[in-house]
């Protein structure tokens, strides 16, 4: 027998911009053929290693309300020069910017102009949900739930938010991203510099007031943290929600479902070693309250119903996430044309599992969501999406061909190329079709093997592996707001 | 001896387990499966008992009393083989025993009937066939297999296209079953497949009692630069409709088999066929850009 | 030498051994395919009787491959002890087979005279056995070979664990292995057949399985049945553990070549695990062969299966293997037609393995396109467990989703153990005592409950 014939190692980045810190990681990703050399090819990435992991350093801002973009690119190009590897080598991974800092001004500018200095098929990306999902696997909180067969929460603690990614024996079941973190109040000389006004609000529902240049009391802002420590537990709904709890879900995102309820849970984010050590000393000495936050966190009786178990990364979690955790690859058995890859930051278009059922329905859906992602009136660079998995019988395929045609009349009469992505495994005798039909005037990229959802993103990079695959990036919301 | 009744008693109440299983899963439940179908629990309908070849054996489990019963059921789902089936004393319990034996009268059947000439008319194929006059012939005598009788022979000479780029054929082999599951999809996306690389294709046919070699004898006949064969492959019990291309470039009569690259495991449940006809036409462009097959092309 | 005599009145001459041994064979649809068959079953019965008529030293002196061109030959001549030939050399085969089946004939005698045949000579007295003599005669021999345990000792009746998956999934590959291990089986070994079988799959796996038999302590031998220079390349390249080193073989050089093969490879095979595997030995070869793969390889030289089959037990025996067995069914119907002639061909091997002095094992296996079923698969396991067998194939239910194809089952090693009378390697049964998968030799309400394995 032949064995498998590819072996190939791209190599991943990962930055974090955070509300406190920012960190980069690289990561090599090993992909294999997994059939053997008689079948056709079935390419998986087999192997995920971080080789290089930054320092970490205070986000740079130029004001409370702008990132220093300037510092952050200075950053980056120091960590490359370090780990030896250039711009050019990576072909894959993120730049994400996270908790509070997504909010600044200039967050959606620094993104663009950092995801091209890290490489060609380097995105950009953020938002609570996906940051949620990615710290939760940087902290291998998937891996550890199906290992252990349990529920599992990660709860990454950072300066401005805690992310929660929920895994059933590694299935993610759910995301949510509270405004509660160690630096949403700050001390300074013994003194409280900043409190964020959700916080001041929720200690106030306490009795407690809260006020910038009010001596920084541990006890009292003890207590506070404790209150904090408490919406974490009603979050993972080991506590009944009181009255204040719904406010402090960052952008009004959702909550948890409540089934399956949690059995285990790690930490991870800046705050977490405060959570699995104790600390002695200044409590303030990080000029926040992170020390009595991780205190807090700990000694929460709801929370320590949970089986502890300790993450495989904890500050540098969502960095790893980013880095490691964001590729997958398509189908091996693709259709595409050379040369129009990559694609990066292109919006979805997705038909649901109902309107799929029929081809006139899928047509009709694909007619009635397309002018919502032609704000301009133009046509604009859009992916088509749905399963496909009711599509199977080369009959069927046809058909479906002849519907997408139709529906897309408007892209297809575009100069940018008509991009399908299916999860069945029909990308290639689809991209067929649609192609015979089409005479062959229009470049069709109909890639197979990835789930989408509706509002998502989509960035496609450049063939590996013999051609075979294409690295995939889905990106499940660009910014919340 | 188990009554009818019995046996009646056993399947129901395998079934209801199954259904009972199937409910208390947790939502988004397992991995998804590639065929739908088979993941349901047979159907009882009044007056018939359900249907066994409707079991998913990586759904079922009928070990009693185990230890980590749930955990076993999630890690058999990794594989396609008859776990977790208990046992009566050292043997076997009854459905499992059935089950086997119902994939295997499928395999049998698989090999030893014929395809029908209405499913092979249905493609547009004309039939010619091997030096093999009777199944019994034909797998005892692979080297008749390799060989067009004579007036075969006689009809590709006179009824296919001369010196095409690629001669596209297809044959029973081991298994009628594959050829009636899979060609109805396989062959039109494989054409289909061709036509979107711009490839000229010669007049495909289908040879009844055929072995992979007869394709050396049909590149010669008809001067194809490519020849490529769709054949039945011998049936497992997991699967009696599994299908092979096989294919070659400027294939000769005694060539090396090295020559010969080959596509296996297409079916539904393995690649699907549609997928895979435009993967084997991939494949043959590939063949003709190298101008080379088997282990002299890098896939 | 005389190749002529009369049946019936009617005159049968042979021109060759060659061909009185082919047509002294029973009837095999691979003989016909090679157009080496007797014509009659008259003819057959008349090249058995000049057969029985020939002595040891005829048989000797005609190698089914000449000696100056076929290493197998080579090897094979080489190693018979000139000593204890001259005692056997003037046997008529006839002889021979009322020696081996005598009441006074030892299994240490036969043993010593195994030194000084050849495996022309084994071929030619098992044409000579009906299918009784053959159990009769191998259940007389014991041959006994140490790796980590030691396998085929009396009383003893091993199996090999085969976990084979369609993708080699690590997680199917372990539910199979803790399944064969709760029905006590895996004491010959725990072997797999990849579907990926380059170095870095082999390695994987090898891995795999290394650590779950020292995670629950088994005491057996893993092994994964790549070629022999694929399995090295994954020791010394990545550090995987070698108990056991595999390779298939047959009877011929040619045939070998057509395995990529030279007996060079298997002595570097064997010296490498010697000085570097995680076995104790001194046992570390696993070797499968099958009738057929000569012809099918057309590396027979005219000669037919049986004598080809021998001749692969008269090669292996040079590396000293721990196990040897014969794939009897896998090759197809042209080979073996039906139950009949693969219960015939099964008994024929087991027998001429142990007269050779091999471990001997049996994968009693058919695929679907051949007469058989598994009922007839039961019969010849029954039948090679009364023959002395040394193990064994078990699979989940005999079903085999990856190589296609039938032979027994997790269940059926249990069931012959205990209808006769036999256990697994004494340390094996006692880890299946400790497990609570057996009692005193029976199985316990707990085995086949692989879910044991999965307690933390």
């Amino acid at each position: 027998m032949g064995g498998s014939v590819t072996h190939e190692e791209i190599l991943s980045v990962g930055v974090d911009i955070g509300t406190s810190t920012t960190q980069l990681i690289f990561s090599r990703l090993t992909i294999e053929n997994r059939a053997s050399s008689y079948a056709a090819p079935r390419i998986q990435i087999v192997k995920k290693e971080v080789v290089h992991r930054s320092q970490i350093y205070f986000t740079p801002l130029r004001s409370s309300t702008e990132i220093d973009a300037e510092a952050v690119k200075k950053i980056l190009q120091k960590e490359y020069a370090s780990a030896g590897i250039q711009p050019k080598d990576v072909k894959t991974g993120a730049v994400i910017i996270t908790g509070e800092t997504a909010r600044k001004q200039n967050a959606n500018q620094v993104l663009e102009a950092l995801a091209s200095l890290a490489g060609d098929f380097v995105v950009a990306t953020a938002g609570p949900d996906l940051e949620s999902v990615l710290s939760a696997r940087g902290a291998g909180t998937d891996q550890l739930s199906q290992d252990q067969r349990l529920t599992m929460a990660n709860l990454d603690v950072g300066g401005g938010t805690t992310n929660i990614g929920v895994f059933e024996k590694g299935k993610l079941t759910g995301v949510c991203c509270l405004d509660i973190g160690g630096r949403l109040i700050r001390v300074e000389n013994g003194r409280i510099a900043y409190v964020y006004h959700k916080i001041q609000k929720l200690a106030q529902s306490h009795g407690i007031q809260l006020g910038v240049g009010d001596r920084a009391d541990p006890e009292l802002l003890g207590r506070v943290c404790g209150l904090m420590a408490d919406q974490l537990a009603q979050a993972l709904h080991c506590r009944q929600a009181d009255g204040f709890h719904r406010a402090l879900y960052t952008n009004d995102g959702k909550s948890l479902p409540e089934n399956p309820p949690i059995q285990g849970i790690t930490y991870s984010g800046g705050v977490a070693d405060c959570i699995y050590n104790k600390m002695e000393g200044d409590p303030f000495r990080y000029g926040d309250v992170g020390v009595l936050l991780g205190q807090a966190i700990r000694e929460n009786k709801d929370l320590a119903k949970l089986r502890l178990f300790h993450p495989a990364e904890t500050i540098r979690a969502t960095v790893v996430g980013a880095g490691t955790h964001t590729t997958e690859v398509s189908g091996s058995t693709i259709h595409y044309v050379n040369g129009r890859l990559p694609v990066k930051n292109v919006p979805v278009l997705k038909v649901s599992q109902e309107d799929e059922a029929s081809l006139e329905t899928l047509r009709e859906a694909i007619r009635r969501q397309l002018p919502l992602y032609q704000p301009e009136g133009r046509a604009e660079q859009i992916a088509l999406a749905f399963s496909g998995k009711g599509y199977t019988r080369f009959a069927q395929i046809q058909g479906l061909a002849a519907a997408i045609t139709e529906g897309m009349g408007e892209v297809i009469h575009s100069g940018y190329p008509l991009i399908v992505v299916v999860e069945a495994d029909i990308g290639k005798v689809l991209g067929n079709a649609i192609n015979l039909l089409l005479d062959f005037k229009k470049d069709v990229i109909c890639i197979d093997g990835i789930r989408t959802q509706a509002g998502d993103y989509v960035d496609i990079g450049e063939p590996v592996a013999e051609g075979h695959v294409v690295p995939v990036v889905v990106k499940t919301l660009i910014f919340n707001s | 001896m188990m009554d009818k009744e019995m046996l009646t008693q056993i399947i129901q109440q395998v079934v209801a387990e199954l259904v009972q299983e199937g409910q208390s899963k947790a939502p988004g439940g397992p991995a998804p499966q590639k065929e739908p179908a088979r993941t349901q629990p047979p159907q009882e309908e009044e007056g018939c008992l359900p249907d066994i070849t409707e079991i998913d054996i990586r759904e079922q489990y009928l070990v009693e009393h185990p230890e980590h019963g749930e955990a076993y059921a999630d890690l058999k789902r990794n594989a396609p083989c008859r776990l977790g089936i208990g046992k009566a004393g050292t043997r076997y319990k009854t459905l499992p025993q059935l089950e086997f034996r119902a994939a295997h009268s499928a395999a049998q059947d698989a090999v030893f009937s014929d395809v029908g000439d209405d499913v092979i008319e249905g493609q547009g194929l004309f039939i010619v066939k091997s030096q093999c006059d009777s199944k019994d012939t034909y797998l005892t005598r692979p080297d008749l297999g390799r060989k067009l009788s004579r007036e075969g022979a006689q009809t590709v000479r006179e009824r296919c296209k001369k010196n095409p780029t690629v001669q596209i054929f297809v044959s029973d082999g081991l298994s009628s079953a594959a050829v009636t599951a899979n060609i109805p999809d396989l062959l039109p996306s494989l054409l289909q497949g061709l036509q979107n690389h711009r490839i000229e294709v010669g007049t495909p046919f289908f040879v009844r009692y055929g072995r992979v070699g007869v394709m050396d004898e049909v590149s010669e006949i008809t001067g194809a630069e490519v020849t490529c064969v769709l054949i039945g492959e011998r049936p497992g019990l997991i699967t009696a409709e599994s299908m092979s291309a096989y294919i070659a470039y400027r294939a000769t009569v005694g060539m090396p088999e090295a020559r010969r690259t080959v596509v296996s495991n297409i079916h539904r449940n393995g690649t699907n066929p549609a997928e895979a006809g435009a993967h084997i036409a991939d494949v043959i462009g590939l063949v003709l850009e190298k101008k080379a097959s088997g282990t002299d092309l890098k896939l | 030498m005389i190749l002529k005599t009369k049946l019936f009145g009617h005159v049968y001459e042979f021109k060759s051994i060659r061909e009185v041994m082919a047509k002294a064979n029973e009837e095999k649809s691979g003989d016909k395919l090679a157009g080496i068959a007797a014509e009659s079953a008259e003819e057959r019965v008349a090249a058995k009787v000049v057969l029985a008529n020939l002595t040891l030293n005829d048989l000797r002196n005609s190698p089914a491959v000449p000696y100056e061109e076929d290493e197998v030959t080579r090897i094979i001549q080489d190693d018979v002890n000139e000593t204890i030939f001259r005692e056997f050399q003037n046997m008529t085969v006839a002889e021979f087979r009322e020696w081996l089946l005598d009441s006074n004939t030892t299994s240490e005698m036969i043993r010593r005279a195994s030194r000084g045949i050849t495996s022309e000579i084994v071929a030619g007295v098992c044409k000579l056995m009906s299918n009784l003599d053959l159990i009769c005669g191998a259940k007389k021999i014991q041959v006994t070979a140490h790796c980590n345990t030691t396998i085929g000792l009396p009383g003893t009746f091993s199996s090999r664990l085969q976990p084979n998956h369609t993708t080699d999934d690590p997680k199917g590959i372990l539910a199979s292995a803790m399944e064969g291990f709760s029905y006590g089986c895996g004491d010959a070994v725990l072997g797999l057949n990849p579907v990926d079988d380059s170095v870095e799959s082999v390695a994987r796996i090898l891995k795999m399985f290394d650590e779950f038999k020292n995670k629950w302590e088994i005491p057996t031998q893993i092994c994964v049945l790549a070629h022999v220079t694929t399995q090295i390349a994954a020791a010394e390249k990545m550090g995987a553990p070698l108990d056991l080193v595999f390779q298939s073989i047959a009877g011929s050089q040619m045939g070998n070549e057509a395995f990529g093969l030279t007996g060079e490879m298997l002595a570097e095979g064997r010296a490498a695990v010697l000085s570097r595997g995680t076995s104790t030995g001194p046992n570390v070869m696993y070797f499968e062969t099958g009738q057929g793969s000569e012809l099918s390889s057309e590396a027979h030289n005219g000669w037919d299966q049986v004598t080809m089959e021998a001749r692969c037990y008269g090669f292996a025996k040079r590396y000293q293997p721990f196990l040897v067995n014969t794939v009897v069914g896998f090759i197809g119907p042209e080979y073996l037609y039906d139950s009949k002639q693969v219960t015939r061909a099964g008994l024929e091997d087991h027998f001429m393995g142990k007269l050779t002095g091999v471990p001997m094992g049996c994968d009693a296996c058919y695929t679907n396109h051949m007469k058989t079923d598994q009922n007839d698969i039961e019969n010849l396991a029954t039948l090679l467990v009364a023959a002395g067998c040394t193990y064994l194939m078990s699979i989940p239910e005999g079903d085999d989703c990856m190589l296609m194809y039938q032979c027994t089952g997790y269940h059926e090693i249990p069931t012959l153990r205990e209808l006769f009378g036999l256990r697994p390697i004494p340390e094996f049964d006692r880890w299946l005592e400790k497990m609570g998968f057996s009692e005193n030799g029976k199985l316990t309400s707990k085995a086949g409950d692989a879910s044991v394995f999965l307690s933390r």
